[in-house]
């Protein structure tokens, strides 16, 4: 509640540079009722905005894509504060836009509001379910990608005790708690995991005391899905010595502290763009809600270019098992803890 | 993990991290409020220091230059709530919110125009061992109670924060005290923000004093409006969210834990343990 204060303040402050369309529109076409004409595509970032080299951009990037690939018409339209969402919203549908994404679970409400009002338009929002006719919900399977990272995890600890650090509870962050858990379960029976929450996806230095606490307490990988703690919590294992690593979420964090980020559990939002954009230009916009799994390229592993010498002889390949299976629908990663509680570890031998 | 002794030394790695950015800004806070200025702005001014830091040292890689730029910041948006409150007569807790607001959104647009990426700067140089800033908050604790207490000056604030027309009759310039008061408040407060950014972690990011500078108001009220108090309420603060980091995950509730400073303040405001009375005149707009 104290953020979107803010942020309207913000937005009150530089009024001038609100909703400034970095539009990059090409060749005015007539309305896309034509056959022939180019599918319009549009996005609204959500107060992030583009640079934010995460959620934003890598939207904007599966909108280039298509843009490239399937010919399409583009627009985006920044987002300087969660006023800006309605306007924008609005905006675009009024300039005859086929299919609008709304990025981000903050536009639900103002997405919810102006759905309705253009019933022949069709939009899509990211992590969040907005239950309208002509809306598009598409979520990400984060246990499928927490999983292989528990694998990664399991198998490389030295000291046999891993962590997870979540921002605030939600069952989003259960999630990844719960896929992580069950990973690192399944390679690893003798591996204890610690749990703590910083009740913040903001407060760095709590991050930090975070996980130099769970060193302490013996854990040598931290798995930290709690927004810009995280980053509190890749320092901290940047100020110890060899052998303690962070792993990363969302987007790429590998490169912020070489060899200390074991690896990064992706969300490929630019994935789940490009895949909606195919579909609507064949004028089929899928109904209700689409999750993007690891079979769908949707979440994933990166390619931890910084520490593959650090992980055990055979973990890669483990992880590419596991990935298989999960893929091939043979394994369901849990996504709560309640189904964690009744999750069978899966051991690769077994299953061979 | 499972010995007290275990669990004493985790905590007591963690509790200096927790308590010194709040002592700072509790300490700004107790001087401000002894010469009658109520600033609620500490929060903002905290990260207003936490990012001028951050930019400095990301700018020049000189970390002591850093943290000076960080108080001068400090020391001028305390001069902003000073001139409201002196020269407009205006409401203090509504000049206060309004700074708060104003930094707030200002560090998150200039985060992005400055670092070419919004949310958080790049790793910048800092401190190698914030400690240090450990150190120079005990020891201000310790010149702020002499200073209210064992010289002229401190009286004289003390006497503008409680009755300043009786003050202005003894010929104390009110006016100059409140400035100057509120001023060295900034300047503590922003310490604070530094110690977050440049002293421990190392970057700028939005949001990321998290209510401290609420805390340690809190704490100001607590500790009955003297350094000392003021201080050992921010160790407190700081032994109950250093216990629940500690102790979160296994038997005991944690949330209760961190619960249960902020309780007890209420119950201090309340007037239940001993009686908690802030200057005569603070928050009182002087008018000659």
């Amino acid at each position: 509640m104290r953020r979107l204060f803010i942020l309207a303040a913000a937005a009150a402050l530089f009024a001038g540079c609100s909703s400034g369309g970095s539009g990059s529109t090409a060749a005015s076409g007539t309305n896309a009722t034509g056959t022939n004409s180019p599918i319009k595509l549009a996005m609204v970032t959500d107060v992030g905005g583009l640079g934010d080299k995460s959620f934003n951009d890598s939207a904007n990037r599966g909108l280039q894509w298509a843009k490239t690939q399937l010919g399409a018409q583009v627009t985006v339209l920044q987002s300087r504060s969660v006023t800006d969402y309605e306007p924008n919203l609005s905006t675009l549908a009024d300039q005859g836009n086929d299919l609008i994404f709304a990025i981000g679970f903050l536009m639900h409400d103002s997405l919810n509001d102006v759905a309705p009002r253009y019933p022949a338009t069709h939009f899509a929002i990211i992590d969040s379910d907005v239950d309208q006719p002509n809306v598009t919900s598409i979520t990400f399977r984060e246990e499928e990608s927490s999983f292989l990272a528990g694998v990664i995890a399991g198998l490389t600890t030295k000291k046999n005790v891993v962590a997870f650090l979540g921002g605030i509870e939600s069952p989003l962050i259960e999630k990844f708690q719960a896929g992580f858990a069950a990973g690192v379960e399944s390679v690893n029976p003798h591996a204890t995991m610690l749990v703590k929450y910083t009740g913040s996806f903001d407060d760095v230095a709590s991050g930090k005391e975070y996980t130099s606490v769970l060193f302490d307490q013996g854990a040598d990988i931290v798995y930290a899905a709690a927004g810009k703690c995280g980053l509190g919590a890749i320092d901290e294992a940047q100020s110890r010595p060899a052998g303690y690593y962070v792993i990363g979420v969302d987007s790429d964090q590998d490169g912020i502290a070489p060899g200390k980020v074991l690896t990064s559990a992706l969300k490929h939002v630019d994935h789940a763009v490009l895949a909606l954009a195919a579909d609507a230009s064949r004028s089929d916009f899928p109904r209700g809600n689409l999750v993007f799994g690891l079979k769908e390229g949707g979440v994933g592993l990166t390619e931890m270019k910084y520490t593959r010498r650090y992980l055990p002889a055979g973990a890669l390949a483990t992880e590419k098992a596991y990935e298989k299976l999960i893929v091939a629908g043979k394994l369901v990663v849990p996504s709560t803890l309640v189904q964690l509680k009744a999750f069978v570890p899966v051991h690769l031998a077994a299953t061979k | 993990m499972s010995t007290p002794w275990l669990i004493a030394l985790a905590v007591a790695k963690v509790l200096p991290k927790k308590a010194t950015p709040l002592i700072f800004a509790a300490l700004g806070g107790v001087i401000s409020e002894n010469g009658g200025i109520v600033n609620i702005a500490l929060e903002g001014i905290m990260a207003g220091g936490a990012f001028a830091a951050v930019v400095t040292s990301y700018r020049t890689h000189d970390v002591v230059l850093a943290i000076f730029v960080a108080v001068l910041t400090g020391m001028a948006l305390a001069a902003v709530l000073a001139y409201f409150a002196l020269a407009q007569s205006a409401d203090q807790i509504v000049v206060g919110m309004a700074i708060n607001i104003l930094t707030l959104g200002m560090t998150a647009y200039l985060v992005s125009t400055v670092f070419g990426q919004p949310g958080a700067s790049p790793e910048v140089p800092g401190l190698r061992n914030e400690a240090v800033l450990t150190w120079v908050a005990l020891a201000l604790v310790v010149v702020v109670h002499v200073i209210l207490y064992r010289t002229r000056i401190g009286i004289h604030l003390r006497a503008v924060g409680e009755e300043p027309r009786a003050a202005a009759t003894a010929g104390i310039n009110v006016v100059a005290y409140r400035y100057a008061a509120t001023i060295a408040g900034g300047a503590l407060a922003a310490l604070g923000g530094a110690y977050l950014s440049v002293g421990e972690t190392h970057i700028y990011s939005d949001g990321m004093v998290a209510g401290r500078g609420f805390i340690a108001l809190a704490a100001v009220i607590f500790g009955k409006w003297t350094p000392f108090g003021a201080a050992g309420a921010c160790a407190f603060f700081a032994l109950f969210s250093s216990l629940q980091i500690v102790l979160q995950g296994g038997a005991v509730p944690a949330q209760f834990l961190e619960m249960l400073p902020y309780l007890l303040t209420i119950v201090a405001i309340a007037g239940f343990i001993g009686r908690a009375r802030p200057p005569a005149s603070d928050g009182v707009p002087y008018e000659r």
